[in-house]
């Protein structure tokens, strides 16, 4: 009976929390991915461990300014998860997907920052961020457009400055709007 | 002269060898043949041991070689992937931030 | 015919040890010393047998290989004419008087005196019976060279062999006397 109650317990527990990778903190795709994956015309899927940025880091031309930046910011990451779903037409995806994706991400640990809903619910975006003891170890962003859904989901201590001076690498927003829009929402 | 030269060619005949000199040399000739085949096949060994050395070195450099590529192109493909990341983390934030200024012009209103 | 000679070792060592002992003999004085160069020399031969074509060659050979080890062997070892004659009493085994010729034991003798190139060129012309032509192949040294060495060695060692003799008779002559 005690066993039963454990395994029930331990059961549980597992399923309040999205399953980890083994020896790392990213988390296993969910299985609404695979569903997305199937209906998208592009499909960008990256999974990048802290070893694996470690790697990367090596083969940064340290000599070129954004790509040291670059390599500084990755170095101290615990791992990197982005994906990102291209469709040749809209309603290829359903609210329900949406919200299972937003679901399987959001655990306690995540403080939402934005969640930002258009009108006619057509678009939205979602950012999390992940404190512990004050300070960032992690950032989640859900953006949802009519042909195009994406996760990036960062973990490890991130300065949202950092982000920020990384803008001229592959167009990367400042973060400090972030900040502006979180605080206009709490108004 | 030529008596005298007589006399030096009965001195100076051939003297019988030791009896003991053939016997020596036969036996050196033995032990010399018996150390070289030793020698042989230590150094037959010898051989065999720096070819197997060269060979695992040689396979042991063209693996590193291979290694090295194979590092160099699995390092390459990290790094676009990161590259790649960063890029749709920044188009996410870019898309966010399009989002909350046009929210911010709908409350200015 | 030449080619088909296949050398047999043992057989070329019956053949010629005494050539080879006697010459390292003649040009060391030493019978013990003789003996070791007779063996290297034939343990050389044996290394080198593939290369022998003929029965003439292993002599020529041996002859040459023989002077060769010699003239080591007495580099190695400073030899003083007194100090010879003492050795080569000591080492030939047999005793002088039993000789015929009481001038060709001590020839042996004197001939050790000899500087080693003078004896290097007598020993080939007069043990070996070489031709001047045949001692100049065999030493690798020019004909006129070896010519001068016999007319020089034989000129002293006959200078030498008379003021023996003298001494000789003189003993002989003493000892007569005393019995």
């Amino acid at each position: 009976m005690k066993c039963r109650i454990l395994a029930f317990v331990l059961g549980a527990a597992a399923l309040a929390a999205p399953a980890r990778t083994q020896n790392s903190p990213l988390p296993l795709p969910p299985p609404v991915e695979k569903e997305l994956a199937a209906r998208a015309s592009n499909v960008t899927e990256v999974t990048l461990g802290k070893n694996m940025l470690g790697f990367a880091a090596r083969f940064m031309n340290g000599k070129d300014k954004d790509e040291a930046a670059t390599r500084q910011l990755i170095e101290g990451l615990d791992g990197i998860y982005v994906r990102d779903y291209t469709f040749d037409k809209d309603g290829q995806y359903s609210i329900e997907e949406i919200d299972k994706l937003r679901q399987y991400f959001e655990t306690s640990e995540w403080s939402p920052l934005v969640h930002e809903r258009e009108r006619k619910g057509a678009e939205s975006t979602d950012v999390m961020v992940k404190l512990v003891n004050g300070e960032s170890h992690g950032m989640f962003i859900l953006t949802v457009e009519p042909r195009e859904l994406t996760i990036v989901l960062i973990l490890g201590p991130i300065h949202m400055d950092e982000l920020g001076k990384l803008k001229g690498i592959g167009g990367l927003g400042a973060l400090g709007s972030v900040e502006k829009g979180a605080k206009n929402k709490d108004k | 002269m030529e008596e005298f030269e007589q006399e030096l060619r009965q001195a100076f005949e051939r003297r019988p060898a030791p009896p003991s000199l053939k016997r020596k040399l036969m036996d050196r000739r033995a032990d010399q043949r018996g150390t070289q085949r030793r020698r042989g096949h230590i150094q037959l060994w010898q051989r065999l041991a720096a070819s197997l050395i060269l060979v695992a070195l040689v396979s042991g450099a063209a693996e590193w070689v291979r290694h090295d590529r194979e590092e160099r192109r699995q390092g390459e493909a990290a790094r676009q992937q990161v590259l790649t990341a960063l890029r749709v983390t920044g188009r996410a934030l870019d898309h966010m931030n399009t989002q909350l200024a046009a929210h911010d012009r709908t409350e200015q209103r | 015919m030449a080619h088909d000679w296949q050398p047999d070792f043992e057989q070329l060592v019956d053949d010629h040890q005494s050539m080879v002992f006697s010459i390292a003999l003649r040009m060391t004085g030493d019978r013990g010393l003789a003996e070791e160069i007779a063996q290297d020399v034939f343990l050389e031969l044996d290394k080198h047998l593939g290369k022998i074509g003929s029965p003439e060659h292993a002599c020529f050979w041996l002859r040459r290989v023989t002077m060769s080890r010699s003239a080591d062997a007495l580099r190695r070892r400073r030899v003083r004419s007194t100090d010879l004659w003492v050795e080569f009493e000591e080492h030939h085994g047999a005793p002088v008087e039993v000789r015929d010729s009481p001038l060709g034991a001590r020839l042996e003798l004197l001939l050790a005196t000899l500087p080693e190139a003078q004896r290097a060129a007598l020993v080939l012309r007069y043990q070996e019976d070489l031709t001047p032509d045949e001692i100049a192949a065999t030493l690798a040294e020019p004909v006129a060279t070896v010519k001068s060495h016999l007319q020089r060695g034989l000129k002293l060692l006959r200078a030498k062999a008379t003021d023996h003799l003298r001494e000789y008779i003189r003993d002989k002559k003493e000892y007569i006397r005393g019995v």
